[in-house]
């Protein structure tokens, strides 16, 4: 792939991400379980993965995560650190299942293990800073409410590499 | 294309395993509180950053609504004590997410309210249960 092509799909996927983002607070999970969501972002960053690799797909994450709070106005705040804690945990978790265990795990499986990653990261840094024990009451709700999304975010990307046009994928996931 | 010919065998694992740890921690709570006796008292407890900074009894708020305030770093949170229910009525508006405002009502041991960016969080404690050891 060209390099300017590359820098434009990497910088239409950030976009994507961010977007996502948007739509997904409109679903308000958080009323079901505190801190829940459904994780659409994911999408991006698991297509990022699948398509180019490690300095890439973490740009995507980065930009995504600095660009999104920037948007959000909670920039270098604490719902800031937490989601960045959460994103990159959870993309090198994923990263490294991808780069490792492709022929072991799916896109389904590799999803999942990043949405677990995410909640359990999250969770973990807000232990941190508001030094209560009783916060991970919540982690196991979050872990099974994970299974599901986790699951509906690997189907989509993976659905949505199978249809991406060759010149983009060189091929690889047209089976 | 049928959903089992993208999960793998390992897929199917992982699942399975992640139910299973989930569901292990689930148990873990009922461990700790047991299930609720008739006249267990309960108190709620606000930490802020690392001390508590008020105990209500909740028996108290049969009669009429006890409402206060706490502060923190990012603002003030509205909290209300209601039948012997615990909310976060408003919190700041400095706090985009408002997580603890759509926890809503919490009503016995176990479950906690956080407002993580404001550090506060606010459980119910009974009386006639040693959970001091779980909470700290």
């Amino acid at each position: 792939m060209k390099k300017t092509k590359k820098i434009v799909v990497i910088s239409l996927l950030i976009s994507l991400g961010l977007v996502l983002h948007l739509v997904e607070s409109f679903f308000p999970l958080s009323a079901v379980v505190p801190g829940a969501k459904l994780g659409l972002a994911n999408i991006v960053s698991l297509i990022a993965i699948s398509l180019f690799g490690f300095p890439a797909a973490f740009q995507v994450v980065i930009f995504r995560v600095v660009l999104g709070s920037l948007l959000a106005g909670t920039f270098m705040t604490i719902n800031f650190y937490l989601s960045f804690s959460g994103g990159i945990l959870s993309f090198i978790l994923m990263y490294l299942t991808y780069y490792y265990f492709k022929d072991y795990f799916s896109l389904i499986g590799i999803s999942i293990i990043g949405a677990v990653a995410h909640n359990t990261a999250q969770i973990t840094a807000s232990y941190f800073i508001i030094a209560n024990i009783g916060i991970f009451y919540y982690l196991p709700f979050l872990i099974l409410l994970a299974l599901p999304t986790g699951f509906g975010v690997g189907l989509v990307s993976y659905f949505t590499l199978k249809h991406l046009p060759y010149s983009l994928t060189g091929g690889n996931f047209n089976d | 294309m049928k959903i089992r010919d993208i999960l793998t065998f390992y897929d199917k694992i992982l699942i399975v395993f992640v139910i299973i740890v989930s569901l292990v921690l689930l148990l873990i709570p009922f461990y700790y509180f047991g299930t609720s006796a008739e006249d267990e008292e309960l108190i709620l407890k606000v930490q802020q950053g690392d001390q508590i900074v008020k105990t209500v009894a909740v028996a108290n708020s049969y009669q009429e609504p006890i409402i206060f305030k706490i502060k923190g770093p990012i603002g003030i949170h509205t909290i209300e004590v209601n039948q012997g229910r615990v909310r976060v009525m408003e919190a700041p508006a400095a706090d985009p997410l408002k997580i603890c405002e759509k926890t809503g009502w919490i009503s016995r041991e176990g479950p906690i309210i956080v407002c993580v960016p404001n550090s506060l969080s606010l459980w119910l404690e009974s009386t006639n249960s040693d959970i001091d050891g779980m909470s700290w």
